[in-house]
């Protein structure tokens, strides 16, 4: 399965004065054929923030925007303060109910990704 | 030249029980602000506060502490002192918050505000005394203030632990 991957440009990225980020992910499980609904993807990842940056981080405003649940990709918006800690804690996060697991991040960028 | 920079809290341990107070010591405070660090922070937090952070003076009479920050985070750190309900010392939990009164780059600049902060709370106490031997001793601290800086600490202390008694 190929998956396009952007490169981001950080040091622009960083300059960018809009303030919202937008990640585009893809979470890789050991076994494929589990696939997890918005609403648990949603807390993993908020349990991963809260296990990284404790409370203040389990409070961080992020939606999800499009869930694939086919190819497990997602798209999630994070105001700009935010981005460093969501990005550290989706690195960080290394097993799903006791499987192991990765995020892939496909692209970063400060205007809503297209398809 | 290149210096190791840190900030140093001076903060006052304000308990309901004034006699749970004296159970203070300084292992007890350093497991409560790494405790609420990591609850508040996280990881991120407890990392930040495990190598750099330490209880430098406690004074279990008045209730004044000074804690130490590294100079890069004592800002997240501090953020989660407000959060601190109760300390766990010698088997007794003695149910509190943190006021922090001054922020200082050295122990020698805390210590010159404490003892100026002592002298001002003992002017404050002088009309509240409530018989005339405490107003004596009140007027007597106060006079050794202004005339040395020397000994200031020691009866101040002493004063005090006469006052909530």
């Amino acid at each position: 399965m190929s998956c396009e991957t952007a490169l981001p440009n950080l040091e622009a990225l960083k300059k960018d004065s809009a303030p919202e980020r937008y990640l585009k992910i893809r979470l890789e499980l050991e076994k494929q054929e589990v696939s997890l609904s918005e609403v648990q993807l949603r807390f993993f990842i908020v349990s991963g923030l809260k296990s990284l940056h404790g409370e203040v981080g389990a409070a961080l405003n992020f939606d999800v925007l499009r869930h694939d649940e086919a190819s497990n990709i997602t798209v999630l918006k994070v105001p700009k303060e935010g981005l460093v800690k969501l990005w550290s804690s989706l690195t960080l996060l290394g097993s799903y109910m006791e499987q192991r697991c990765a995020f892939r991040v496909l692209q970063v960028s400060s205007n809503p990704p297209d398809s | 030249m290149v210096r190791v920079k840190s900030r140093y809290l001076l903060c006052e341990v304000n308990a309901t029980d004034r006699n749970l107070l004296l159970q203070l010591d300084d292992r007890a405070v350093t497991a409560a602000v790494k405790d609420v660090v990591q609850r508040i922070h996280g990881d991120y937090g407890a990392a930040l506060c495990s190598f750099g952070f330490s209880v430098k003076y406690l004074n279990a009479v008045t209730g004044i502490i000074f804690l130490r920050f590294p100079k890069r985070c004592y800002k997240l750190l501090w953020s989660a002192l407000p959060f601190i309900t109760s300390i766990e010392a010698r088997g007794k939990k003695i149910t509190c918050f943190l006021n922090c009164i001054y922020v200082g780059g050295t122990i020698r600049t805390c210590q010159k505000f404490l003892i100026r902060y002592n002298a001002h709370q003992l002017r404050r106490m002088l009309p509240k005394c409530k018989n005339e031997e405490e107003r004596r001793d009140v007027q007597q601290a106060i006079l050794d203030c202004c005339l040395t800086r020397n000994h200031t600490d020691e009866s101040e202390d002493a004063l005090e632990s006469e006052e909530d008694e």
